[in-house]
């Protein structure tokens, strides 16, 4: 896992939709320009992608070998 | 944070929500068709009543709930948009809920002008959905076991409504078919490529995410529906060319297969995180023991004589794939479906203004919990009507009220949406 590299880690593999959403917003919500936020699911969330493009967010996603799915987010640069 | 995001959710919650509320209205007609014709639907599978019954459950309410949960998992789980979903979904639903109603009339009638209406409407509903399901997933990679088991589902589909247009079209008389042969092979490509497939690539997904359990394992992902559209193609072949032997060895490796995603789905619900078992996960567990009770009973029936001539079996087989399997494990979704879809949709309407409500509190827990008993009391009374058909009134009384019950638990999960909307609406008139 790559998680050592971001400001904020939210593992949502154990909890129940919309929980890990709800989490990553606040995590977003509490990070500096600069700062990243790592979400780790067992799956690609494509909804939060969506909600990420529209609201200034870039984010790197890596699949690893044992099924869970990083996805490492911070601001979009100006 | 939270409340200022904005993304707009494709497609519109209208899309999917026609289908899942038109579905019980189909499973209420299923009942009562039960009341009214009584022992003779449970008299042999090839009635009117009873064909007239499987397609209200099929082609009535289990396609309602697929057709609309595949336009809200395309875009989720496969980032695959359906061009103007709304007019797709409009037209599709139009369609297939004037085939679903006019064929079991065609069956009971036997009207051939009946059966030509129904045929067009499939044939319409299905060529719009299978194109613009299959335009919005072009060139999306098959990155996981869920897209290709969604793209081998829709030719499922495809091909299961190809059959059955060119049997209706046989009962209208223009043709001269095998109805009896075909019907078999529009059974296993309907039941299992389709509705088993689409079950599976679902499944994949939403047993994981809603049950917190431990992922299919990788290598039963990538091989499991693939390797049931090869048995299915190669027994369907086989058993046109005559070589019933094959075929049937065939028919066992899809069956053991078939038994194989059930019994893998219990022991993966064993592995739940979740302390008590919820009303989804009931009816998983339920909809699995009831899929392999089915596989069980139909292996019976080939190697034991005394169950082969008992001319139940078929019926039993049929009551405990669709109405304990299917139907049980579409509740258990729809429980799921339409309250995280109307929570994801009202926490982008609400745009900072009002934050959605707890997913929890859309459809109330116990009416869930209370309906979902009052659906396998219906089951069990149903299983009772094949060895006893004169208690198939109850059984379809039971039918239609837990139906009932079920649109009307869904109806509550609407109300909440429209009145959360109209806050939201009233707050942004005031500032």
């Amino acid at each position: 896992m790559s998680a050592a590299k971001a400001d904020r880690i939210v593992d949502g593999r154990d909890l129940e939709p919309p929980e890990p959403f709800i989490l990553t917003m606040e995590a977003l919500d509490a990070i500096s320009p600069g700062q990243t936020v790592m979400l780790v699911l067992g799956r690609e969330p494509f909804p939060l992608y969506r909600a990420l493009q529209l609201n200034g967010y870039a984010w790197e996603t890596t699949h690893n070998d044992d099924g869970t799915v990083e996805i490492l987010i911070r601001h979009r640069p100006e | 944070m939270q409340a200022l995001l904005s993304y707009d959710q494709s497609p519109p919650i209208t899309a999917p929500f026609r289908f899942f509320l038109t579905a019980p209205v189909f499973g209420v007609l299923a009942g009562l068709l039960l009341v009214w014709s009584g022992p003779n639907a449970f008299l042999s599978r090839w009635t009117p009543e009873a064909l007239a019954l499987t397609h209200l459950i099929t082609a009535g309410f289990m396609l309602q709930v697929m057709l609309g949960a595949l336009i809200q998992v395309l875009p989720v789980v496969a980032g695959a948009n359906m061009a103007r979903p709304l007019l797709v979904a409009s037209l599709v639903h139009a369609a297939i809920t004037l085939g679903g109603l006019v064929l079991p009339m065609a069956f009971l009638t036997f009207q051939p002008g009946m059966f030509i209406f129904a045929t067009v409407c499939f044939i319409s509903g299905g060529l719009l959905f299978v194109g613009a399901s299959a335009w919005a997933m072009r060139g999306i990679p098959a990155t996981g076991p869920t897209i290709n088991g969604l793209k081998i589902a829709v030719s499922g589909l495809a091909v299961t409504i190809a059959i059955g247009v060119a049997m209706s079209l046989g009962l209208a008389g223009w043709f001269n078919l095998p109805l009896i042969q075909l019907a078999d092979i529009h059974l296993v490509w309907g039941f299992v490529v389709w509705g088993l497939g689409l079950l599976a690539a679902v499944a994949y997904v939403v047993v994981p995410m809603f049950q917190i359990t431990p992922s299919y394992p990788d290598w039963f992902g990538k091989q499991f529906v693939p390797a049931a559209l090869a048995l299915a193609c190669l027994w369907t072949v086989l058993g046109s060319i005559g070589f019933e032997t094959s075929a049937f060895a065939v028919g066992l490796a899809l069956a053991v297969a078939a038994a194989a995603f059930a019994s893998l789905t219990l022991m993966l619900q064993k592995r739940s995180k979740r302390s008590r078992f919820d009303t989804n996960q009931h009816c998983w567990r339920v909809a699995m023991v009831s899929i392999l009770a089915a596989i069980s009973l139909w292996m019976a029936s080939a190697v034991i004589p005394a169950v082969a001539e008992w001319p139940g079996w078929p019926l039993l087989c049929g009551v405990l794939l669709m109405f304990g399997g299917f139907v049980s494990v579409i509740t258990g979704m729809l429980y799921k479906i339409v309250p995280f879809l109307a929570w994801l949709h009202l926490q982008n309407r609400g745009q900072g203004v009002l934050l959605a409500p707890n997913m929890k509190k859309i459809i109330d827990e116990q009416a869930m919990k209370r309906q979902m008993i009052s659906h396998f009391a219906a089951g069990t009374l149903l299983v009772l009507a094949v060895f006893l058909p004169e208690s198939a009134r109850p059984a379809g009384g039971a039918v239609a009220v837990s139906q009932a019950w079920l649109l009307r638990n869904l109806w509550s999960g609407v109300r909440v949406f429209r009145e959360h909307c109209r806050k939201i609406e009233m707050k942004r008139a005031k500032p």
